[in-house]
Parts: C-alpha cells; structure tokens; sequence
C-alpha cells in the first residue's frame, strides 16, 4: 500500500455520519433471487438456443405425427399407379386419352431418315415409326431416361425387335413413365448383331389418364367430360410418392406415428423397469443388491442387436401383426440395466450424502427427504437419460427396420421406408431423402435437448460456476 | 494383475454361458418350431429331421446336448444349406468382417483422437464449430443412411470421371474396404471425437494443468505431454463398447455394399429363419465380443499406471 | 523500497498495485479483485490471509496467468517484478518467469500432479524447460531436489507415480518442483489446508529452511491464522476483494487496525489450554461480490459500524510504519476510534494471544 488513496473531504458527510449504527440499516440484502432447481434448470435450459430450438422441432414433430394426418387426409396405403416413384414437384399434368386400342392403322414409313413420333406420347402408349435403314435386317428397340452412348453401344432398356426388315415401326406399352425418354432404334445385321446403325429421339412423356380412369379417381365428373388432349392435374403428392405409387407425406406421418410410439413407449418402459430395479436393489441393499445388479451385469452383457433381432424371432411375427409390441418388449427386456444402474447408484449416493444425513440429523421426515433430496437429484439423471434413449430407440427400430427385422410391412416406419428407399436410390432419391431426413432431425433434436437438459440440470456444474 | 485377468476370464465365460442359454430360450420360445416353414415336408421326412436334429428330445435334454456341443466348438449344422457346418460359415466369413471392424476401429480411433483434440484446442472458434456439427451429424444420421450415400456419391464422381475410382460394392481389393470401413466407423468415430473433446476441456480446467501451467511450459508442451495422454484414457475405456457397436454396424454396411462377411450372413439367416446359423453366431458374436471387453479392459489396466501398479 | 548502497531507489522484487479482476458468468459481473496493492522483497514472507471467495487466490493466481480469461478479466492494475511487467503476459525478455523467477504450489497436491506422470518427470520437466538441461541431468537433479524436500530414497520415488505419494509427500514434490529453478519468489496457495495438522508442519518447515537457505521470498495465502504466526513477516489481511489491513505480524496480532482482523482472531482456536476462551464466529455472511456494496464491505457485520459505513468506502489510514487500516474508525472525527478496535480484542480473547513468528520463534518449533 504504497499508494494512499486520497481520504474524502470531511465536509461531504454528514453530522451523524460517525454515530453508530443500529438493527435493521445494517443488514445487506441479498440482491440475487433464490431459485428453485427446476426454475434454476429452466433458466439455463432456455438460455441454450440449440436445446430450445430442438424442443420446438421435438414439438413440431409430435404435432406433425398427431396432427398431420388430420390435415393431408391422403390414405397412405393408397396406390396412385400414374405416379409411382415420383419425385417431389414432378409435373402433375396427363393428358385425356382415348381408350387403348391396338395399333391398326400403321402409315406409311417416312422417307426422310430419322425415328418419328406417330400421335402423342403418353403414359398409355408411345408409337414410333422411322425411315428403313440400309443394310438393316432387322430393327432393335431401345428406350432410355439418359441420352445413349452411340460409340460404345450402349442404349438402355432393350424392348425388342420389329422381326423383319420391313417393319420399320414400334410400339411401346411397357411400364412407361413420365419425363424425359430417349427412344433408340438400332439396326441388326443377318446374325441378329446390332450394329453401329442407329437413330434415336428424345421424346418427353406426359401421363395419360383415360376418361373413365379420370371418373374413378374422382378428376372429373361423369356428366362433364371435357374433350381428348385436356390437360388434367393429377393429385398432388408433396414429398413425391415411393415404388407403389403411394404417398410419401402420408406415409412418413404413419411412419412418424410408429417410429415415435416405438421411440418413446419402449424408453418409458424400460426406463420405469430400470427405476423399479433400481430403487429396490439400493434400498434394500446388501445380498439382495449384489445378486440384482449381477443379474443386471449379465443382461447388459448380452450383444444388444443380436438379442433384439433373437426376441424378434422369438415372438414371432403372425399375419396381420405389425411388429411393434415386439420390438417394444425386446427393447424393455435388454435395455433396462442401464437405468437400474445409474438409479441404484444415485440412491446409494444420495443416502450417503453429508447433507442428507444432516437434515435427518436435523429431524427431516422420510417425506420430506425423498422429496427434497432424492427426487431433485435423481430426477434429473432420469430425465437426461429417457431423453437419450429416444433417439437409441428410434435408431434401433430404424435399424431393425432395415435389415427386414423390424415392423412387418404394410405398416410403415421410418426404418422401413428407409429400406424400400434404398433400392431405389440411385434413381428417385427422394424415397429413401426423406425418411432418413425425419430419422435424423429427430434423433438429432432429441440428442441436442439432452445435451442441454443435462448441462441444465447437472447441480454439479451449478456450483461451479 | 494376472490374478484380475483370470478373473474377468472366468466372469466371461459365465457371460458366454448365459448368452448361449438366452440364445437357447429365444429361439426354443418360437411359436411351432424351425421345420414348421417348409410346407411341402411330408410326414416321414419331417420325423427323420426333427430326429436328426435332436427336436423330438425333450427342452430339457436339448439344452445338454447344446451346451455340450458348444464346450466342444460345434456350432451345428446349417438349416437351409444343407451339410455346411456353422463352424465353417464363420470360418470362412468372419475373417472379412474382422478386416473391415478392425479398419473401423482404427479409422474411428485416429479420427475420433485428432478430431476431439483439434475441438478442445480450438475451442469455441471455426474449427471447433464445423468439427462439432459433422459429430452432431454422424451421431444422428443412421449408418445405413451414410452407406447408402457413399454410395451414391462414388456412382456420380466415377460418372463424373468417367472411369471406375472406387467400386460401388463387392469385396476383394484394398479399394473394396476403404469407403465401407469408413461409413462402419463413422459413427463410432463421431461419439469418440464428442468423448475426447469432453475429456479435452475437463483437463484444460484441471488442477495439474494449472500446475504445468505456473511451471512455465509452453502451451505446445502441455498439450502433449500432459493433455492428450490424460484424455486418451476414457476413450480406451470404450473401446470395448465401441467394437460392439462397430460389430453389429456391420450388419447394415455389408448389406449395403455387398461385401461377404459373417453379418451379411447373419441377416440372410435371420431373413431364412435359418436357426442354427442364427444361434450360433449369435453365441459367436456374443463370445467375441465378451473377449474383446475383457482385452480392453487388460489393455486399459496395462495403459493407465494407477490401475496397472494396483 | 529498498535502498542500494548507491543510494539509488532499486524496484521491489514484486510490487503490484490497484490490482482489480472480474469474472463475467451468466448470473452477472463478479468483482473478484477490487483494487489490490501490496509489495515484497527478497527473504521476506507475505502472508494473505481472509476467509473463503475473499479473492487471495484469484489475487495470486491473476499473477502468474493461471486466471483463465475470459471468464475473467483484467480490469486495472500493475504488477511489476524488479520493474518489469508481468501482468497480462507470462514471459519477461522472451522467457517464462513461471517455474523459472517465480515458483507455485497448490492446495491439494493430490490432484495437482499429472496423474500419468512420474513425480521424477515432472520436476525434470521444469528444468529441461527453463535451463535447457538434457533429460538425464534433469532426473538426476530431481532426486537431489526431492531429497531436499524430505522424501525418503528419492531414487526410487522419482519413479513413481503421483498416486503412490501420501498427501504431505506430495506436497513436498510440489515444493520440489516449485523450487527446481531457484524462483526468487515461492508462492503458497493454502499449501497445508488439505492436510493432516501433523503433516503440515512438516511442509512449512521445508518452506522455512529452503527459505533460509536461498532467500526465497514466500508469499502465503491461507486462512489459517496459526500458519501466519509461524511463518509471516508481514501480513495482508483480505475481505470482499480488497486488502483491509496490511502490516507487520505484531501489528495484526498486537494492535490489529480493523475490526475484522480482530474477529478473525477471535474466531481462531487458541493452543493455550489455560486460557479460558469462547471462540466468537463472525456474524452475517461476506457481501454478494455481484455487486459490492458501497461503503465498507464489512460494515453488515462490524460491531462498530457507523453511518459512513454504509454510504463511503474507507481509505487506507496509516497507523504506524507500514502499518494501514481501511477503516473509518481511524478518522479524525471518530477520537479513540483505534482503541475501540483493540479493545473488542482484550474482551473476546481474555488476554490469550497466539504465538507470532517473530515474537517467540523458539516456542513456536
């Protein structure tokens, strides 16, 4: 203290500035309010933005499970045939056809080389006639969604020859779908070899719908039939539809419905199986703890997926059963151990706690104690680990799922759709996109809440700071 | 030590033990029984069968006969591919899921490491940031999500180049186990990094690093020296669980990219109800598994002075 | 200040003046450090002495750059070793002075060792740092420096690792590795409060003969008012972030200069079985450093509290040589202010009064 602050001038105070002070002047208040651990928790858990944006995509997902289906009333199990694998945004519109009838009134082949289109191409059926090739034997029939390699021969879907020279004209029904479609007609030498002789077109497909199919699905009205070549809307199927042509949002809200039942009843269940093991085996104590949590030792031994695809078969699966009791019931006979562990040793711990033997010391009913010590401080470890185990959950039955173990289809899951999805992914990615997009932000959400939720309710940290 | 070694061996076994009788139970709780699926099975041929295979003996004595067999390391015989031993299944296909768990595990370990220390050192800034939200991913995506496009990504760059760079599926070259071994540990890899950043942080706040710190070393120096050693430790502690994890990813990735190894195997069986390959590698997986915690936790002891010396 | 034969004013060892440190947490600003100055010089031996959360440690520990920032943050201050700056920065003219000018030990010397570590590595760690020394030469001056602490057959404990050291032991590794380097300062965070009473003095008189033997300068946080008698100087005694008294041993045991130097010593048990003596607890709590009150911080629990107190925070009042008091009672309009202060003593301790170093250092051992 080699530096002496500057003493303030005595004129500033007051005349009884130095008489002594007496009672309630002299005590300092507290300025911070007291709070309670679950406000204390909420507090923090709020000011955690990535736990508080999670919560509302937990919330929003709940909503889109329960509530979704009452608003996009689509059956999910209905087929749409005219659109089947179509990716979201896909052009809607098909064309008023004519009922099929087969190709009578062939004209005349073109002089001019090259494949011409005859009359519309549609869904219903594409008609294709070109100039005869020189040196052709024989025409092949090609069809392709990408444009052909002429150099390396390569053309796409091999539909079929013509069967002579002559007949320089095809017709195509097979399987046809909308979009961009790359027709190649390649000639055949006398061996039935194609050779480097080839034409191709690129034709974009529309669907075609029939007037009577129109009626069926309730696009028009029997009285009011508009003329050949209007251009209906088909319904729309916002995230696209899967292989069946059935809806994908209809079909991600069922999914949604399973995943999340399976992902948050088989967490509760074995949860409470874990805090009821738990809680007996640490109050009770002694021989009967040892032989309990060895038990437990054992179970949590047993390779987790292995036993739940075994319990899976064990069961059995009948016709008409979804899979879903027992995928939960797997779950709650291999997952408990870990929460009756961490139970027991919260219990055991808290009884030992200085502080509880104090406020028995200081007379504290059983009541009181469990109330205020055991439940705030076993609560929230519960609470941390039923919200990591959602995502386990989810996860399990997605994996399940994928490897044809989980719900029996038709019964669709996130983990189901994902397995249809993946067949087809190299060609409409969106089937497997989207279900494997719900999986994630919701495993996600439910991880970052946890995160949160713990550094919310960990009182260790509370006194850290 | 040694007498802690024999110790957890013989827990194992009784671990082994009691996965083979819950193995045992699971499949004996089947509604009907394995032979049932065959329809066209006349009578006879279904009495010599159920003879062959000991299921007309009573639960009870099928359990010894069990047991017996699986002191001896016999598997059984296969249901659906008829007089293949399940020894010689896991013979010949557990070798390439060995191959590609254990390049799993080490691509897991390396980056899980590397990334977790990166966290912590950079903490709060750019890298940290990036590094984090790629865990938060590789923790929420599933893997058959990630083996799905991986392989799509390597069908649109060998599209792009116009030559094979990687093969899309199948087995048999270095190329073949790069990028599913990878997608097998990323997951791993994602919760390892999470782990080491968290055993990072709690170091830095330490009372010895403050120690390293009033002594005048160089951050560099206690980086090394006293933070990475100390916060490898909890990561070895899970490698046991890791490599379970690993196991039964493979399931998904062998399926996904076609490669012939003893999970693919095990799911065709699952999807053939072919019961004796499903329980005996289910005992197989369970017992490798059992043997690998128990390495690691030797290792760990071996690792870590306070419980090698004590 | 010390003069030179020259006449010239040469720098104190360590002075630090106005030293104020903030920590920034999510329920506010708390103003650990509020304005701290003290100085000290070769041999000597500074004890800081105040309750728990008073900011000794955060004081201290400000110094060596150990104080992570943020949370916290500088917010004034100096602190200067022989005239160089050392706050704000770890290194002087390219050099750590950590490990090398001044040395550091920690309250609990279980978890202040690298558990992974040897005890041998870790001292040899410091002196393969600062001195440049190969590997070798280092351990096999870590044995004679653990030899000097004490421990017996170095050799072999130079292997070992930290948890195969009791917990004085340790303490004395911790001294060791502090004194590696022969700092010219050893600072002592609560070095004794995690050990057994009869382990302490064993540390302290380490801390005392390497004193004696090298000049090392010792400054002492603890609250242990039985350790500053044994082993200060001079001594700061620290409340709500500031330094409130500062003197020499004698005057803080002899003529303490505020009230809360004397309710520490009432509250401290005495070792004289005669005497009859009721040891007296401070009332009330330390304020909220959140935000401190604005007059004197001890005012809510000081027996003589007047109604400045509550509205202006005292200046330090010089009551002898080197002797200050931060408190209003030593005001000119407050006449016998001091002995209303040294009375409250007489009537709390019914004349049992400890020991202090310099007065009876024979007794003391």
């Amino acid at each position: 203290m080699t530096q002496q602050q500057p003493i303030p001038d005595p004129a500033m105070f007051t005349d009884d500035a130095f008489e002594p002070l007496h009672g309630e002047l002299r005590v300092q208040k507290l300025t911070r309010p007291s709070l309670s651990y679950w406000q204390d928790a909420w507090i923090r858990l709020k000011a955690n933005k990535r736990a508080i944006l999670s919560l509302y995509i937990v919330i929003g997902m709940l909503l889109f499970t329960i509530l979704g289906p009452q608003v996009w009333r689509v059956n999910p199990a209905e087929q749409d045939l005219l659109q089947v694998s179509s990716a979201p945004g896909a052009d809607r519109s098909a064309v008023l056809v004519a009922p099929y009838r087969p190709w009578t009134n062939i004209p005349p082949a073109p002089i001019k080389p090259g494949l011409k289109l005859v009359g519309q191409a549609t869904t219903q059926k594409v008609q294709l006639i070109w100039a005869p090739i020189p040196g052709a034997a024989d025409y092949r029939v090609y069809r392709d969604i990408i444009a052909p390699d002429r150099q390396a021969g390569i053309y796409g879907l091999p539909l079929g020859t013509t069967g002579s020279a002559s007949d320089t004209y095809y017709e195509d029904l097979l399987d046809l779908r909308a979009g961009t479609t790359y027709y190649s007609v390649v000639a055949m030498n006398a061996e039935g070899k194609d050779t480097a002789k080839s034409e191709t077109l690129k034709i974009k497909l529309i669907d075609g719908i029939t007037a009577s199919e129109a009626v069926d699905r309730g696009l028009l009205k029997p009285d009011a039939i508009p003329p050949l070549g209007t251009i209906l809307q088909l319904p729309l199927h916002p995230a696209g539809t899967d292989y069946l042509g059935r809806d994908m949002l209809a079909r991600l809200m069922q999914g949604a419905q399973v995943s999340l039942f399976i992902g948050i009843v088989a967490p509760l269940l074995y949860v409470l199986f874990g805090i009821g093991y738990g809680s007996i085996a640490g109050f009770l104590g002694g021989r009967v703890d040892q032989v309990m949590m060895r038990f437990a030792d054992f179970v949590v031994a047993l390779p987790f997926l292995l036993f739940m695809i075994l319990f899976k078969i064990g069961f059995g699966i009948g016709p008409g059963e979804s899979g879903i009791t027992p995928l939960i019931i797997s779950m709650t006979i291999l997952l408990w151990p870990g929460t009756a562990r961490l139970v027991r040793g919260q219990i055991l711990q808290v009884r030992e706690e200085a502080y509880v033997n104090a406020a028995q010391l200081l007379g504290a009913r059983t009541g009181y104690l469990v109330w205020r010590h055991m439940i705030p401080n076993t609560m929230g470890v519960i609470l941390v680990t039923l919200t990591f185990a959602i995502p386990t959950a989810i996860f399990t039955e997605a994996f399940l799922s994928f490897i044809g173990m989980g719900v029996a289809p038709p019964t669709a899951s996130w983990g189901s759709m994902s397995n249809d999805g993946i067949k087809s992914m190299l060609v409409h990615p969106h089937e497997l996109f989207f279900p494997a997009l719900m999986i994630s932000i919701t495993v996600l959400a439910f991880n970052l809440l946890g995160d949160g939720l713990r550094d919310a309710l960990d009182a260790k940290m509370r006194s850290r700071e | 030590m040694l007498l802690y070694a024999i110790k957890r061996l013989i827990l194992g076994i009784i671990t082994v033990w009691f996965i083979a009788t819950a193995t045992f139970l699971a499949m004996h709780a089947v509604p009907g029984d394995p032979l049932s699926g065959d329809k066209a099975m006349t009578a006879q041929i279904r009495q010599n069968l159920e003879k062959k295979y000991g299921l007309d003996k009573p639960i009870g004595e099928q359990y010894l006969i069990y047991l017996n067999n699986l002191a001896h390391g016999d598997l059984g015989i296969s249901y659906t591919q008829k007089n293949r031993e399940v020894n010689d299944i896991i013979r010949e296909n557990f070798p390439i899921s060995a191959t590609l768990g254990i390049m799993a595990v080490v691509f897991a370990g390396i980056g899980g490491t590397l990334f977790g220390a990166l966290t912590a050192l950079y903490r709060n800034k750019w890298p940290d940031t990036v590094i984090m939200l790629a865990v938060i991913l590789g923790i929420s995506v599933p893997s058959f999500v990630f083996a799905a496009f991986s392989q799509l990504i390597i069908v649109k760059i060998n599209t792009a180049l116009g030559f094979s760079l990687l093969p899309v599926a199948g087995w048999g070259t270095v190329s073949h186990i790069l990028v599913p071994s990878m997608v097998l540990g990323l997951g791993t890899m994602a919760y390892l990094t999470r782990l080491m950043r968290s055993s990072m942080l709690e170091i830095v706040s330490s009372d010895y690093i403050r120690t390293a710190n009033a002594k005048g070393l160089a951050q560099t120096r206690i980086f090394t020296q006293h933070q990475i050693r100390n916060a490898i430790l909890p990561l070895v502690t899970v490698l046991g669980p890791a490599i379970a994890a690993i196991t039964t990813g493979s399931f998904v990735v062998e399926l996904v990219f076609a490669i012939p190894g003893l999970g693919r195997y095990f799911v065709q069986a699952v999807q053939q109800l072919d019961y004796t390959v499903i329980m005996g590698t289910t005992v197989f997986f369970g017992a490798f598994l059992v043997l690998m915690v128990i390495l690691v936790d030797l290792l760990y002891g071996f690792i870590d002075p306070r419980v090698r010396l004590n | 200040m010390t003069q030179n034969g020259s006449g010239e004013t040469q720098p104190p060892l360590l002075e630090v003046n106005d030293l104020k440190v903030e920590f920034d947490t999510y329920g506010g600003t708390v103003q650990a450090v509020r304005g701290v100055s003290f100085s000290i010089e070769g041999g000597q031996t500074l004890a800081i002495v105040g309750e728990s959360g008073c900011g000794k440690s955060v004081t201290v520990q400000t110094l060596m750059g150990l104080v992570p920032m943020p949370p916290g943050r500088l917010k004034s201050g100096t602190a200067t070793l022989r005239g160089e700056n050392i706050l704000g920065q770890t290194q002087i003219g390219g050099k750590d002075f950590r490990g090398s000018e001044i040395g550091m030990i920690f309250q609990d010397p279980m978890t202040s060792l690298n558990p992974t570590m040897t005890i041998g590595r870790q001292i040899a760690e410091t002196l393969e740092v600062h001195r440049g020394w190969s590997r070798k030469k280092s351990l096999a001056r870590a044995v004679e420096l653990l030899e000097m602490a004490r421990i017996p057959e170095a050799a072999q404990r130079a292997k070992q690792y930290p948890f195969e050291f009791s917990g004085g032991m340790l303490q004395r590794a911790m001294i060791a590795m502090a004194i590696a380097c022969e700092p010219a300062i050893l600072i002592a965070d609560e070095p004794t409060t995690a050990l057994d009473v009869t382990i302490q003095a064993q540390v302290l008189d380490l801390m005392q003969d390497l004193q004696r033997d090298r000049g090392t300068a010792i400054i002492l946080i603890t609250h242990d008012l039985g350790v500053v008698a044994r082993m200060a100087d001079e001594v700061a005694v620290m409340y709500a972030g500031q330094i409130v008294e500062r003197g020499s041993v004698d005057d803080i045991f002899y003529r303490p200069a505020h009230p809360y130097t004397v309710g520490l010593r009432a509250a401290m048990p005495s070792n004289n079985p005669a005497a009859e003596h009721r040891l007296l607890p401070i009332e009330g709590s330390p304020p909220d450093l959140f935000s401190p009150p604005v007059g004197c911080a001890y005012a809510a629990r000081c027996p003589h509290a007047m109604r400045v107190c509550n509205t202006h925070d005292p200046a330090p009042f010089a009551v002898g040589k080197g002797h200050f008091g931060k408190c209003w009672l030593h005001h000119e309009r407050v006449p016998g202010g001091a002995q209303r202060i040294v009375s409250a003593i007489a009537g709390a301790t019914t004349g049992d009064v400890v020991q202090p170093a310099s007065a009876n250092q024979g007794d003391a051992r």
